[in-house]
């Protein structure tokens, strides 16, 4: 009787675990489709990227003078193929994980993994430095970024969203903003939905996904954005204003179209809320402009809920920023 | 019958004090009081000490209690005195708890003493390691603080929202203020309308208007 029992339950063992293994694999096939058009522009940019790396051809070496604690250093790295957080691995792991941004020169915002392609001096700079306000804004912008991406991941398919663009960091307005068309004409959004894309946006920020950074020429841009009309008709004058190169940022499968320095991963935001969203204009018929509004801080900082309540609040106000439908007032101007 | 109110006979500690650990000691609980009376000594002492966490919390506790007795007793009272002799094992420490630390933290508002948690010790004894000090020691504080740079994201964001809140209430009272003088201005057109008694109407909205004036100036 016991060795009956013995051999059912190692039956009912391997049953279970051809079931779950049925399941992890449904599982895995359901995440692994992505919609064809990300998963062309995933493969173009994984390819163009491997192009780049690849076309380095001849190792240089830089010297990388690093300033900062423990104390400088001196590090000699390899041109365009080492980025500041390779530096940083020379270092420590605390130094790895704490910084957000790189600074080059003493001036220039550098993403932690854009590779250096001249000796340099480096300071790597983290949330609580004396003068954050670099990497508040490079923060305030990964904000608005990672909200596309949250935006792209929460709806469906019925609600045909098409991401427009998000303008330059604000810290001062109170809010990140993404720009985005629905068909619906008359949507609010209630505050389940709300409450989902915050979540949306902290389940990004617990993946830790690293945002790359690559620079592409306009036609092959073009080609990527191929199923998003509003990207294509900006990427013409961003690309004029940039010597026809186009700056993509990648972080997992989204990729996007911004100016400048993001924070070295997701993993930096802490607590995000989702405030509101405002309706623009029509777009034609079906569909309209929203103002997606949000508000986060940085992993680390801990706020009582009641002054972040009063944050949320203010988040709420429309975004004064510059709207997508209205005309460009200056030259200088282009989508951060 | 009614239970008497016990709930001011002792005072109210600004802690989280459970019922005591038997921490472990060849003498009994007589040699847990010494070690404790040794460690609340050192921590008034030298105002911030490393220990194991078990220890450092019960000693919180009876410091906690000496101090808040200090203050709301003073040094004439005798049993308090007593206690302090109990505790304090070095005799001078007596006079620097009455005398520097009373005044120090009459007025605190919240615990006298702070706890944190401290690195833990690995490999080796990997008990939990804890830091306790009193509140206002002069050493440099071991939690970075967040509230002097105004740069910081948070402060900025905090910053903005303020001075918001404040313009959206200076623009409701000038529009109450607006809307008052406002009104105040109809009332002394509808006095000054009639022509019959001018001459009084006119002292009256004369008046009015000062008032009105007033209320502008304002």
């Amino acid at each position: 009787m016991a060795s009956n029992k013995i051999i059912s339950r190692s039956v009912l063992n391997t049953l279970n675990r051809f079931q779950r293994l049925t399941n992890l694999r449904t599982y895995s096939s359901q995440k692994e489709t992505l919609a064809p058009a990300l998963a062309k522009r995933n493969e173009l940019f994984s390819q163009e990227q491997r192009r780049q790396q690849e076309a380095v051809g001849r190792v240089e070496k830089i010297e990388v003078r690093y300033l900062g604690l423990p104390e400088d250093v001196t590090l000699a790295m390899n041109a365009s193929i080492s980025t500041p957080y390779n530096c940083a691995q020379h270092l420590s792991d605390g130094h790895c994980k704490r910084s957000a941004l790189a600074l080059k020169d003493g001036n220039v915002p550098w993403d932690m993994h854009r590779p250096l392609t001249e000796s340099c001096t480096l300071q790597l700079l983290n949330f609580t430095v004396s003068d954050p306000h670099l990497v508040n804004k490079a923060f305030w912008r990964t904000c608005s970024f990672m909200l596309g991406a949250a935006l792209q991941n929460s709806f469906t398919d019925d609600a045909h969203l098409q991401l427009h663009s998000f303008p330059g960091p604000n810290i001062k307005s109170g809010s990140f903003v993404y720009d985005v068309v629905l068909r619906a004409q008359n949507w609010q959004p209630s505050k389940a939905e709300l409450r989902a894309l915050s979540a949306e946006m902290i389940n990004l920020a617990s993946k830790d996904l690293k945002i790359e950074r690559l620079d592409v020429n306009n036609e092959l841009a073009l080609e990527m954005f191929a199923d998003s009309h509003y990207k294509r008709e900006q990427l013409p004058s961003i690309a004029q204003q940039n010597q026809g190169r186009v700056t993509l940022y990648r972080m997992g499968t989204h990729i996007d179209i911004s100016r400048g320095p993001m924070v070295a991963s997701s993993r930096f935001l802490g607590k995000c809320t989702v405030a509101t969203a405002h309706k623009i204009a029509n777009e034609g018929e079906k569909d309209a402009l929203y103002r997606i509004q949000g508000v986060g801080l940085p992993a680390g900082f801990t706020l009582d809920h009641v002054a972040y309540s009063t944050l949320e609040e203010r988040a709420k106000k429309l975004n004064p920023a510059r709207l997508p439908n209205e005309p460009f007032e200056e030259t200088q101007q282009q989508i951060a | 019958m009614n239970q008497a109110d016990v709930s001011k006979l002792m005072s109210q500690l600004r802690i989280a004090v459970k019922p005591h650990r038997n921490l472990r000691n060849p003498d009994g609980p007589e040699g847990r009081l010494l070690k404790l009376r040794k460690t609340v000594t050192a921590l008034v002492k030298h105002e911030r000490i490393e220990l194991y966490y078990n220890r450092a919390d019960e000693a919180r506790g009876y410091a906690e209690l000496l101090i808040s007795n200090a203050i709301r007793y003073g040094d004439r009272h005798k049993a308090t005195m007593e206690l302090a002799d109990y505790w304090l094992l070095e005799k001078q420490l007596v006079h620097k708890l009455f005398k520097v630390l009373v005044p120090r933290l009459e007025n605190c508002n919240y615990s006298y003493t702070r706890l944190y948690k401290a690195p833990r010790d690995y490999p080796g004894m990997y008990y939990r390691k804890s830091v306790l000090e009193l509140r206002g020691n002069p050493y440099p504080t071991l939690v970075t603080d967040f509230t002097n740079n105004r740069n910081l994201i948070h402060n900025v964001l905090l910053d903005e929202a303020r001075k918001d809140y404040r313009r959206e209430r200076l623009a409701e009272l000038a529009n109450k203020i607006a809307a008052e003088s406002a009104e105040n201005e109809k009332k002394a057109e509808a006095v000054s309308e009639p022509k019959i008694t001018e001459q009084v109407v006119n002292s009256e909205s004369k008046a009015e208007l000062k008032g009105v004036e007033q209320v502008e100036k304002v």
